[in-house]
């Protein structure tokens, strides 16, 4: 205690000099944390909300969903005893613009019919603010429809004009500027369209087989239980083939996404504290080199080693807390600055706040990082001889520190890696990235060490000034290490991020549409078939069609498990949560690849018998043989697997994971899914044609679908980018500390060299070719590291061929080095601008 | 009653063109109280012999014992605890830590031993160095001469057994030289405390009662001063 508290006087005596040498150490370290902060703060915003209006987003404290039916009377009794009940029914459409009693312009809608109970939390935002029931009401010929502005907009439609969905006429009353529960409804196609739970029926368009769900939300008391309604639900209704979610995760798919980005942006968050560290790191070395005569002389004055590193180490811890303290002011006032900024594109309720939990987090992450990089240097100051005060040479000290303090600095870093990795909702994601960022840390090292190497032993050039450049590099405390690794790093992040990007949005915007069908048309009715492929026969340059028997039914237990507590690999439980497209098959469709077991008989009538996706069986441990109990319809329908089919999800055609043998489920009311291709220049008039005909029948174009999930990708990816843009802006710093650092001996050099009659041209070309060197090889690594990322990404994780973009990473390459070279040549103005006559007179 | 006793000591360093010999086995002994100056041209291993003798280097070989205790047997921190109770060391150029007050550096030590009146003790050595009127300044305010005065006060205060001086008037002009020198002088007196004194200048070197000349790192004259 009383050499704490020695230490303690000491290092505030020492602490008089200031703390100059300090500001990039501060900068990185405000950086990193304000990052974890930031993101961490504004993600408990998200979560907080979600979970705060998760009755509202879910519109019930419970919601059962049912496909294909709606609640019996008995399902309906058991709901009404338990709460309010309100029911919605939702499906696709076309709707049509209705100009002087002629359909025009058609759209794809997402239509939600809703009874006089919805909603049962929030209220639905309509412009003009009219009551939701006046907006839906109807009279004898016509209802009301509430729906969006881009409706409008896509068919030259004005409030109050007409709409005709199905077979009836609809007035728009009011544009739907809001709707309370949107977020738990999922992926939409097109624009939403409200409307009343009588006016839907008089589209024609409900009728069994249609792909349409039913959602029952309850607001139940405020005392009754979650649980309880769950377990009464499976005990009375065991085969109903309900999809029972409640208000604590209303939307899960939301709720992931974030908890997703959250991590990638928290580990981006940590990389720049890495990448920080390495220049924090630098930045301690330099601030003891210049007081290796004040340690020297305390040590001769009888000061142990031990209490030296406490001088110096609470020194450093003491900057440190300030800069995490700076950190997470500006952490923790993000969510704030995003409130005030972007309120309006954050897709989910947000409750903006100060959330103490991750600050706590964001500050361990800072100290434990400070306390990793700080310690080496500081150990290694403790090993200084007080026998150099004697010697003009620098008495040589012992490379490392002792390994106590080198075990307390990985322990350190071992505890910020293993948080991140305790933290992380995918401990495999996490454990990949700070793998891949340790190795690139690695080889960028080892890279540094060995250019170095070798430029020592090249045979010492004859120009003077290309010799001088090349001893500045390699001279010792040269930057050249430092500056590779800390700029490597974030540009490598940059480099895999930016060909990830191209590879997924060249497959999406390039490769989809010459795979994917031109259109997919669902809910063909039985008796339409002939008439449908009739009318699509008439397009001579129509190929590949396919017309499949499709209805949608839950996958209920596996071997007799259910399905919720069977176990089976996380990546596969999607198969096992809602509904699944289900089609039935006498033969073999064409194009199907048979991995493992037989085809059944062409005219087999049997028990269902399943063929499976085989890459999916993988995930839920189903070897052939085993059984499958199906939910269509609230029917248990339970098959043997008897053969697996590999299926390709990328090319954007049908898709099933589940072929039945015809016999019983062709019996079931179900409708017909198609897709085909069409020539561009007959792509309009089929458009034409089939929504003409068959009203009922929703068209989709693949087209916009995909450019919807292009979109949405793009987005992501720019948010990526912008985050790997953090640990540029590190590893800038990091440069710019080392340009700091060698300033000094910068200034002698150029005085020197001006002595001897070098002009500044000349000067100043040496420090271009010495930072154009570092900033090249930099970006020469980085794009060798980020293309082998990227490429090992796209084939591994998302299994399509890596697309290499010249263009992209000659950005990486030549940002790295110009990024280099300025910093560089800002040191070099500053050094070139010194007169030599006052530098001589004081050496 | 021996202060200092050196045995068969050599040292030798690495450097870049190969091992460099400093010392070649020295074996000298200095009893207690005993003032002794080191004489010898530059590079002949003046300082590495003061560095080795009050611990601050480890001899290649050879035995020494420094009141009483082999240092050759102790550890880096052993050597400090044991610098801190019984060496005091005044640097050419002085070494004073350019943070601290006068005040504080010559406290330092003191706090290092733990002493409660650190302060105090160290405000009674510098107003017996005649700069009771200067304790707050910092080093960068004082001339060198005082520089030099706050670094005796240093070396004395904890009342070291052992005072090593190298080269003490080194960085100094001759007047304040002079001066630095019969303050060394007389506060070695007053304390009885042994002085090892590495010098090139010769009247410095004639105020002790020793004179070691050094060559080439070997002993090549031990005389008493007046002989000398």
């Amino acid at each position: 205690m009383n050499t704490l508290a020695l230490a303690f006087r000491l290092a505030r005596r020492e602490m008089r000099s200031g703390f100059s040498g300090f500001r990039i150490f501060f900068a990185c370290l405000v950086l990193g944390v304000m990052a974890v902060a930031g993101v961490g703060s504004l993600s408990s915003a998200l979560l907080t909300g979600l979970a705060e209006e998760g009755r509202v987003l879910l519109g019930g404290d419970v919601s059962v969903h049912l496909v294909h039916r709606a609640a019996d009377p008995n399902e309906l009794a058991f709901l009404k005893a338990r709460g309010r009940v309100s029911e919605t029914i939702s499906m696709r459409a076309m709707a049509y613009a209705l100009k002087n009693g002629r359909e025009e312009e058609r759209q794809l809608i997402e239509l939600k019919a809703v009874d006089g109970a919805y909603p049962l939390y929030g209220a639905v935002g309509l412009s003009p603010p009219l009551p939701l029931g006046r907006a839906l009401a109807c009279n004898s010929s016509i209802c009301g429809a509430a729906v969006e502005q881009t409706l409008l907009d896509r068919l030259h439609l004005p409030l109050g004009g007409l709409l005709k969905i199905g077979s009836a006429e609809y007035r728009v009353t009011a544009i739907l500027a809001h709707e309370p529960d949107r977020i738990s409804g999922g992926f939409s196609l097109g624009p939403h369209v409200l409307m009343s739970k009588d006016a839907l029926g008089r589209t024609g368009l409900v009728t069994i087989g249609s792909l349409i769900e039913y959602a029952y939300r309850v607001a139940m008391p405020p005392n009754a239980s979650i649980q309880r309604f769950s377990d009464d639900a499976k005990a009375a209704f065991p085969d109903g083939g309900w999809e029972v979610r409640d208000r604590n995760n209303a939307a899960p798919g939301i709720r992931r996404f974030v908890e997703q980005v959250t991590m990638f942006l928290t580990l981006v968050g940590l990389t720049a504290l890495a990448v920080g560290g390495v220049g924090a790191g630098q930045a301690v070395s330099a601030f003891l080199d210049r007081k290796r005569e004040e340690i020297a002389t305390l040590k001769s004055l009888g000061a142990e080693g031990g209490l030296i590193f406490l001088i110096y180490f609470l020194q450093v811890m003491l900057i440190a807390v300030a800069a995490v303290v700076v950190g997470l002011v500006l952490g923790a006032a993000l969510p704030f600055l995003i409130e005030a900024f972007f309120a309006a594109d954050i897709p989910a309720p947000a409750r903006y706040g100060v959330y103490p939990g991750p600050l706590v987090l964001a500050a361990l992450f800072g100290l434990l990082s400070a306390v990793a990089f700080a310690i080496p240097p500081l150990a290694r100051s403790r090993e200084i001889m007080p026998a150099s005060l004697f010697r003009d040479v620098v008495a040589p000290t012992r490379a490392r520190g002792r390994l106590p303090y080198l075990a307390v600095s990985a322990l350190a870093a071992a505890c910020v890696v293993g948080l991140a990795l305790a933290l992380a909702p995918s401990l495999l994601f996490a454990g990949w990235f700070l793998a891949g960022a340790a190795g690139v840390l690695v080889v960028l090292r080892v890279t540094a060490f060995v250019l170095q190497f070798l430029l020592r032993h090249l045979p010492r050039p004859k120009r003077p000034g290309l010799r001088l450049a090349l001893a500045n590099l390699t001279r010792p405390g040269a930057a050249t290490s430092a500056v590779i690794v800390a700029l490597g790093l974030g540009l490598t992040l940059l480099a895999t991020v930016t060909l990830l990007d191209r590879t997924i949005s060249a497959q999406v915007k390039d490769n989809l549409p010459t795979l994917a069908p031109t259109f997919f048309f669902v809910d063909i009715q039985p008796d339409q078939t002939a008439r449908f492929d009739d009318a699509i026969a008439r397009f001579k340059s129509a190929r590949d069609y396919r017309r499949t028997p499709m209805i949608r039914g839950r996958i209920t237990s596996l071997n007799g498990v259910p399905a919720a507590t069977a176990r089976v690999e996380p990546g596969s439980r999607w198969a096992l949560s809602g509904d699944r497209g289900i089609t039935y098959a006498a033969t073999p469709p064409k194009g199907t690849q048979i991995t493992d077991g037989e085809w059944w008989p062409a005219n087999y009538q049997g028990p269902t018998l399943i063929s499976f996706d085989a890459e999916l069986a993988k995930g839920l441990g189903l070897k052939l043989g085993d059984t499958i109990t199906l939910n269509v319809l609230g029917r248990e329908i339970p098959g043997k697997i008897v053969n697996f089919r590999h299926v390709d999800f990328t090319n954007g055609n049908q898709n099933f994971i589940l072929i039945l043998s015809p016999g019983l489920i062709d019996k079931a009311p179900h409708s017909y899914l198609a897709t085909v291709r069409v020539d561009d220049a007959d792509e309009e008039a089929m458009y034409r044609t089939i929504t003409d005909k068959f009203p009922g029948i929703s068209t989709v174009r693949v087209k916009d679908a995909i450019a919807q999930v292009n979109g949405l990708l793009q987005q992501l990816s720019d948010g990526v980018r912008a985050a790997s843009l953090l640990t540029i802006l590190a590893g800038l710093l990091v440069l710019a500390g080392a340009v700091a650092a060698g300033q000094r001996a910068r200034l002698y050099d150029s005085t020197v060299m001006k002595v001897l009659g070098a002009t500044r041209a000349q000067i100043a070309g040496i420090y271009a070719l010495e930072y154009g060197f570092i900033g090249l090889a930099t970006g020469l690594i980085a794009l060798a590291a980020g293309t082998a990322a990227a490429q090992a990404i796209t084939e591994r994780v998302f299994a399509v061929a890596f697309d290499f973009d010249p263009g992209a990473v000659l950005a990486t390459v030549l940002g790295g080095m110009i990024a280099t070279l300025g910093f560089g040549l800002i040191a070099a103005w500053s050094a070139l601008a010194a007169r030599p006559a006052a530098l001589l007179r004081y050496p | 009653m021996q202060a200092i006793i050196l045995e068969d000591v050599r040292l030798t360093l690495a450097s870049a063109a190969g091992p460099v010999n400093i010392l070649t086995g020295i074996s000298l002994s200095i009893a207690r109280g005993e003032t002794v100056a080191l004489l010898g041209p530059s590079g002949s291993g003046k300082s590495s012999l003061l560095m080795v003798a009050a611990g601050l280097e480890a001899p290649t070989s050879g035995r020494v014992t420094v009141a009483g205790t082999d240092l050759t047997k102790l550890g880096e921190d052993a050597l400090a605890r044991f610098r801190r109770a019984h060496v005091g060391i005044v640097f050419q150029s002085f070494h004073l830590i350019p943070t601290m007050t006068a005040l504080e550096n010559v406290a330092v030590p003191l706090e290092l031993q733990g002493a409660k009146d650190a302060f105090a003790r160290a405000a009674a050595e510098l107003e017996a160095v005649g700069l009771g009127a200067r304790l707050e300044h910092y080093p960068s305010q004082l001339s060198g001469g005082e520089q030099q005065r706050v670094a005796l006060a240093r070396a004395m205060a904890p009342r070291p057994q052992v005072l090593f001086a190298d080269e003490p008037t080194g960085n100094l002009d001759g007047q304040t030289g002079a001066g630095v020198a019969d303050l060394l002088f007389a506060l070695q007196a007053r304390a009885g405390t042994t002085l090892f004194l590495v010098t090139h200048e010769e009247t410095l070197a004639r105020r002790c009662q020793r004179i070691v000349r050094l060559k080439d790192g070997a002993i090549v004259a031990d005389t008493r001063a007046e002989a000398a």
